[in-house]
């Protein structure tokens, strides 16, 4: 309603008197006495201030002018109006998704706080270092914030009816969909109805790491071309020629499974062999290691194949024959070959050795891996001779990863419409004409089936933190039609699936029948043995990066690689004779820090210029390794420029290495390989362990008066009461740990450890709390001394070099968690202080930061904070970004420079628990509590619980024969203690 | 018949009078410097404000621009702080025990010697200090009432011990100083002409402490230096014992060693006397006292630094026995690396520096000598300082886990700091050489044997 209503200040503005308005226009409606003031000399010169007052009250009211000024900093922290009722600040909440980015899977459990998702933990199956750094890359700052058109800002609804418009104008031409290997059977449901819509739509899959061998060898021989699963559980002899299968083969972590199958209390243990070129994981857990050239394995897999038919056979593979023969049906055989025939003797030999069926299912197949190259090819033909007239990629980067990527960028300019569904503008997305980001799995809606029957559920944990969406929203956007959830809902109501209850789990299985396949045909072609002088070349994929998806992933980046120990890099791995013969070398510089040579490498078509070289113990003769997933030039600030790409090296078998003048600097964080003839990793045989259980582990005993004793009984010090109340322990045994570092990086993720980067990190000044030690056993032995009478100095000179093919043990090492601890008796102030649990705690602001507890500690565990690591620009990572802060956990202090930190066992979680089951009136029950290394580890290798509850599973194992603390003689007492590692040796 | 006994060459050379040191002890401090004194305090200076800078860029950063690692917590920081704190010793030494033992020929060094400790113990003082993380904070070491709770500090932490320790040396060191200097400010004071410099003479006659010369008063000074002596001499010994404990109480290898307290106090004592020698040769030289600071007191500290050498030799040998004798595969390492390993050059610096260079002193030759004796002085301070180097950073460098096994490098900061206390040092010690008497002039006329030799000199004429 319109006012007519008009106030009026007198009469004269009623009536319109232009007086108002002249006086409007007039601010000083009088004359402002100032000459009045000025001019009167002698009341001025009576007034009590002088100048110099005056000068003071300048002074003082431009300070106080100054002060008020200042404000102290904003802290951004502002309270719900209106609560969410599933939200209590504090509490974490809990949701069960699915991460799958392409190449990794793994059903998760994601730990909200405050809505912001902060760490990702296994839902009841094993997950990998990368799937516990996603939630990191979730923070990524250089993720795409909006969605481009021509490199450009652009906004969704001029980018979607462009694309509409150019799809539907495509006439002839190809629209096709390249895509990384696709789990989720809605999305493949959406893409068959895009298909509809759009005529001439073409879906291809590709993996970074290609398995066409595999899959086109079980083509011919069951007619599917998928892979199967296996049972490491079950086999008794495992043989790989080259398979990482604890790592990275197959994008399917087997270390379960694998471990469950080796438990020496049952006396039950696989007999593990690997023959393998680059000292894998997988290897380094070999029972039995045997070093073969990659050009090795088809020959010595055709042999072993007559073999077990009664055929003779190289001598290498003596008892590996033997054992097949007697495990029929309990065994498995795989390959890391990317040669159909090669894999069809595999197929042979497991057919052969009846164990498809019993350990290996290809009626159950794995869907994890369907990619096919040879479509690749054909796509750049196509794209080359104008076919194709719609490129949309997702979840694929193949201008990195093709090893014809050059060919392919030419091909691409010849595709009228591109268009990337990338979350990063990575090196492929910038080539493309529109970049519709997506959404990152923790803001997403999805589902995934890894393997035959088995489903999982992908479900959103926070809203998409900027302006992207999800890829399936977009193909229904470019239908015509939105709502993804909905769909994906409706689609599996309709199979009878119970939403509610599978959302919440974040799993189900379908009763779905085995698939039909034919019966086995045998295509297998023997293979001769032919000798290659020359030096040959093995692409592997590192446990941290993988395929170099994450590499703007600092957590990553940072993790370092469980063999070489280096981070931040990828190299040529070579061993030591090669090297020499090379005159590459390896060797420290002043301050312990490892540098390597360089050379350049070519295989012909390509050239690599200044690889560095790293000497590897373990790898074959004459072979080299390298790394694929570096040398990213799009990936963000982090990955950028890390070590070089390896991609277009993907098919190169054999490689010319040239050694150039100069030095490269690596960041590794071990530069001492051996054990020097120390208990450190007590290990002994599964025969020798059958007859003793206590077999290898024999404490060191004091001469005394009361005769010999050990440590323990020989003390000084003063009992602390640790009966009374909970005892945390945890127990690490050293035969299931793989080494993965899962671990490491859960722990990073929990307890807001910092990233300090490549260049201190080659100080020797990594910050993580938990460290997997790796020792390579040596050819020079203390018996082997004494029997040869070689003196202590040489023989200690020759420990410190690993055998040319060594024994490899992993040994988890955080804080020990003494109850003698050295550190606490140094402290000058108590910043370190026992707890009457057990538990050695770290009062940060108390810690002056002498550092004295560092050098006392034995097993060197105390981190010193050397630098300001958050919020330095210095340090550019994570924690220097209002983004990247918010993966920070709210429950542990983000520490500050000159204090030192350490492993606290968790004890915001030990808290959380205690807490819990004292409002419920109710003792801790023993699982209740768990670190998050306990929690992450796949292989139950590390477990946690209170050692005062005599039912509790670590009380068991602190009882165990195999139990042993580390470096017992300095009667530290850790609450940390390890089992003795068993190797199924003969 | 005249008798006369063979008395001992005289300690003051060139038969002065009473007058004449005064005269000559009084010139440095009222004369002006000469161009040695400039060019040494200048060169100071310029040290000190680098290492000023070094540290101030320490506190700003944080100790990550050291060249410290995860496994190697302490390096220079501490073999530094080591190192001036047994250059101290020599001092309490001379002044404390040798008043005890009544050994004359202390009186015309004492005075340096004490400088030289607690300049020496100041810079010691400042590497605790800057090592921390937070230095910020370094009062939390103090046992201050606080209104945290119940903290408070811990006890049995030798770096606590040290706290202790080193504050006590500090001020029993500069009182004792302070009260010996009394009757030579004094002198100073009357010698001062109140019109030509009124602002020195009131100085000096507030650090006279209104001393008058009468006999109460020399009766009190002899009685409270006999009791600060007193007081003194078992400090020589705690001090370096509780530095020495930092390191004997731990659980590394090469640190637990029983052996520590006697062999660190012997290494002061032995490096502390070659820095006297070292400073006392150039004072001699730049202030001219040629006469009191003679070749026989060169010889009386050379034989001294001769038996502590062998002293300390000795325990080098024993410890390396010991580990061998223990059985222990740690220990056995630990010290066959500190010889073959990839610090041997350390350890061979050490170990010709501090045991086999002073077995010259034998030759009384090179004992007598000035210019031997302090290029030998020269590099015993180098061998005190890598011993220190050696067993702080070759018994952390490998430890007990081989995977965490580093090594130390120093960056240019660490170097800077270390040299900006050797500035700092030298800074204090030439303002002390023209502020203050040099040489215990008081007690040293007690010795001037005048009257006697005068007597004997006229007779003969």
């Amino acid at each position: 309603m319109k006012t007519t209503k008009k106030y009026w200040k007198g009469l004269a503005q009623l009536n319109d008197d232009p007086i108002v308005e002249k006086l409007a226009q007039n601010e000083f409606v009088e004359d402002l006495p100032v000459d009045q003031f000025l001019g009167d000399k002698e009341n001025l010169s009576s007034t009590n201030s002088s100048r110099r007052d005056f000068l003071k009250f300048l002074g003082f009211s431009t300070a106080a002018a100054t002060l008020a000024a200042c404000e102290t900093p904003v802290v951004k922290s502002i309270p719900y109006l209106v609560k969410p009722d599933e939200i209590i600040p504090g509490v974490a909440n809990y949701y069960a998704s699915t991460i799958y980015d392409g190449r990794d899977y793994a059903s998760v459990l994601v730990k909200t706080r405050e809505g912001r998702p902060i760490k990702i933990e296994g839902n009841k199956t094993s997950s990998n270092a990368r799937v516990q750094a996603s939630v990191l890359s979730l923070y990524d700052s250089s993720r795409l914030k909006y969605p481009l058109k021509n490199n450009d800002e652009s906004d969704w609804r001029t980018i979607d009816s462009e694309i509409k418009d150019k799809l539907l104008r495509i006439k002839n031409g190809k629209i096709v969909l390249l895509s990384s290997t696709i789990l989720s059977p809605t999305t493949n449901e959406l893409v068959k109805s895009f298909s509809k819509k759009y005529r001439n739509v073409e879906h291809l899959m590709i993996d970074s790491n290609p398995y066409d061998g595999l899959l086109d060898a079980n083509l011919e021989s069951f007619g599917v071309r998928l892979a199967p699963t296996y049972s490491f559980d079950k086999a008794h002899v495992i043989v790989s020629f080259g398979a990482d299968f604890l790592a990275n083969w197959m994008a399917n972590d087997y270390a379960t499974d694998y471990i469950n199958g080796r438990n020496p209390k049952s006396g039950k243990m696989s007999k593990h062999y690997q023959l393998e070129t680059n000292l894998s994981l997988t290897g380094a857990n070999a029972d039995k290691r045997i070093q073969i050239k990659p050009s090795e394995q088809a020959y010595l897999l055709s042999n072993l194949l007559g073999a077990l038919k009664g055929e003779s056979f190289d001598k290498r593979l003596t008892k590996i024959v033997k054992d097949l023969k007697s495990s029929k049906t309990k065994s498995i055989v795989i390959s890391n070959s990317n040669d159909k025939n090669t894999q069809l003797i595999v197929n042979a030999i497991n057919h052969q050795l009846s164990n498809y069926g019993n350990t290996i299912s290809i009626t159950n197949p794995s869907k994890l891996k369907q990619g096919n190259t040879s479509n690749v090819d054909a796509l750049i033909s196509d794209m080359q001779n104008g076919n194709v007239e719609a490129l949309i990629t997702y979840n694929v980067n193949p201008s990195y990863t093709l090893a014809n990527s050059k060919e392919f960028n030419n091909a691409l300019k010849n595709v009228s419409l591109k268009i990337s569904t990338s979350q990063h503008h990575d090196e492929t997305a910038h080539l493309m004409d529109y970049v519709c980001p997506d959404s990152h799995n923790l803001e997403s809606w999805g589902d995934a089936n890894p393997k035959h029957g088995v489903y999982s559920l992908m479900q959103p944990t926070i809203s998409p933190l900027f302006n992207t969406r999800q890829f399936q929203e977009s193909l229904l956007s470019w239908m015509n039609k939105s709502d993804f959830q909905s769909f994906q809902k409706n689609y599996w109501i309709s199979k009878g699936v119970d939403w509610n209850k599978s959302l919440h789990d974040g799993y189900f299985n379908l009763n779905e029948p085995s698939i039909k396949v034919k019966r086995f045909t045998d295509n297998s072609i023997s293979v001769a043995k032919k000798n290659n002088e020359s030096i040959e070349l093995e692409i592997y994929e590192t446990v941290a990066l993988g395929d170099g998806r994450q590499a703007n992933n600092p957590w990553l980046q940072e993790l370092p690689d469980p063999i070489t120990r280096a981070c931040w890099d990828n190299y040529l791995t070579i061993s030591s004779s090669t090297a020499d013969k090379l005159g590459l070398s390896n060797w420290n510089v002043s301050n312990g820090a490892m540098n390597g040579s360089l050379v350049n490498i070519t295989d012909g078509n390509n050239i690599l210029e200044n690889v560095p070289v790293m000497i590897t113990p373990g790898q074959a003769q004459n072979t080299v390794g390298m790394a694929v997933g570096y040398g990213r030039t799009r990936a963000g600030k982090a990955g950028d420029n890390v070590g070089f790409n390896a991609y277009p090296f993907l098919n190169t078998k054999e490689l010319t290495i040239t050694k150039i003048e100069g030095e490269y600097e690596f960041a590794s964080i071990q530069l001492h390989h051996t054990m020097m003839g120390r208990d450190i990793v007590k290990e002994t045989s599964l025969a020798e362990y059958i007859k003793d259980p206590s077999a290898g582990n024999h404490r060191e005993l004091y001469h005394t008066y009361k005769g010999k004793l050990p440590s323990n009984e020989v003390s000084l010090y003063e009992e602390h009461d640790l009966e009374t109340g909970h005892f945390w322990n945890l127990s690490i045994d050293l035969t299931s740990c793989v080494g993965c570092g899962e671990c490491v990086v859960a722990c990073q993720s929990e307890n807001n450890i910092p990233v300090v980067g490549k260049e201190e990190m080659r100080k020797s000044r990594d910050m993580h709390w938990l460290r997997i030690d790796r020792y390579f056993s040596s050819d020079m032995t203390k018996e082997l001394s004494k029997e040869e009478k070689i003196s202590a100095i040489t023989m200690y000179s020759e420990m410190e070099v690993p055998s040319e093919n060594p024994e490899v043990v992993f040994q988890p090492v955080m804080c020990m968690h003494c109850n003698h601890a050295p550190c606490e008796n140094v402290c000058p102030v108590a910043a370190t202080t026992h707890s009457n649990e057990g538990l050695n705690q770290m009062t940060y602001n108390r810690c002056i930061g002498t550092r004295y507890c560092a050098n006392n500690c034995p097993y060197k565990v105390r981190r010193f904070n050397w630098f300001q690591y958050s919020e330095n620009e210095k340090f550019d990572f994570h924690m220097n970004d209002d983004l990247g802060k918010m993966v920070l956990n709210p429950d542990v202090v983000v520490r500050s420079r000159g204090v030192i930190e350490k492993c606290s066992m968790c004890i915001q979680k030990i808290q959380e628990v205690k807490l819990t089951a004292k409002r419920e009136g109710r003792p801790v029950k023993d699982y209740e509590a768990q670190t998050a290394c306990s929690s992450s580890c796949s292989t139950n290798a590390l477990v946690f619980g209170d050692s005062n509850n005599k039912e509790s599973k670590v009380w068991n194992l602190r009882n165990d024969e195999r139990a042993y603390d580390l470096l017992d003689h300095l009667n530290v007492r850790p609450s940390v203690f390890y089992q003795t590692k068993i190797r199924n040796k003969a | 018949m005249h008798q006369e006994s063979e008395i001992r060459d005289p300690l003051i050379l060139g038969n002065k009078t009473y007058h004449d040191i005064t005269r000559e002890i009084a010139l440095p401090v009222e004369g002006k410097a000469n161009k040695y004194w400039w060019i040494l305090f200048g060169l100071s200076v310029v040290l000190f404000l680098w290492g000023i800078g070094c540290m101030a860029y320490t506190i700003g950063t944080g100790i990550g621009v050291w060249g410290l690692n995860k496994t190697v917590n302490w390096a220079w920081d501490i073999t530094n702080f080591v190192w001036w704190i047994g250059i101290g010793h020599a001092g309490t030494l001379i002044s404390a025990v040798l008043l005890l033992f009544r050994q004359k020929w202390r009186m015309a060094i004492n005075r340096s010697a004490e400088a030289m400790t607690i300049f020496g113990v100041v810079q010691a003082g400042l590497f605790p200090l800057i090592h921390m993380g937070r230095p910020w904070l370094a009062y939390w070491v103090f046992p201050i009432p606080n209104t945290y709770g119940s903290l408070w500090q811990n006890f049995n932490s030798p770096l606590l011990w040290d706290v202790f320790a080193i504050s006590t040396y500090l001020t029993v060191s500069t009182v004792f100083w302070y009260i010996g200097l009394i009757p030579d400010f004094a002198m100073i004071r009357d010698r001062m002409s109140k019109t030509i410099s009124p602002m020195k003479k009131q100085l000096y006659t507030l650090l006279a402490f209104g001393w008058s010369g009468r006999a109460k008063h020399w009766q009190r000074f002899e009685e409270v230096s006999l009791v600060l002596a007193g007081l003194a001499t078992p400090l020589v010994f705690s001090v370096h014992s509780i530095v020495s404990m930092d390191f004997a109480t731990s659980v590394i290898p090469g640190w637990h060693t029983t052996i520590f307290p006697p062999y660190f106090v012997l290494g002061a004592l032995f490096s502390g006397f070659a820095m006297v020698e070292t400073l006392l040769i150039i004072v001699r030289k730049v202030v001219h006292m040629e006469a009191y600071i003679t070749i026989k007191h060169i010889e009386y500290m050379n034989i001294i630094i001769l038996f502590t050498g062998s002293m300390v030799g000795t325990a080098y040998i024993t410890e390396l026995f010991m580990a061998w004798y223990s059985g222990v595969e740690f220990e056995q390492y630990a010290f066959l690396n500190r010889a073959t390993g990839p610090y041997w050059w350390a350890y061979v610096s050490m170990m010709s520096c501090n045991v086999i260079i002073p077995q010259l002193y034998w030759i009384k030759k090179i004992r007598t000598s000035f210019i031997a004796t302090f290029i030998l002085s020269i590099f015993v301070n180098i061998g005190m300082w890598f011993e220190r180097f050696v067993i702080i950073v070759t018994s952390l460098h490998r430890d007990f886990l081989p995977s965490a096994w580093s090594m130390f490098s120093p960056t240019f900061i660490d170097i800077g700091i270390f040299l900006g206390t050797i500035g700092f040092f030298f800074v204090l010690f030439l303002m002390y050489a023209r502020t203050f008497p040099v040489v215990a002039q008081a007690e040293l006329k007690t010795i001037l044997k005048s009257s006697g030799s005068e007597y004997k000199k006229r007779s003969h004429e």
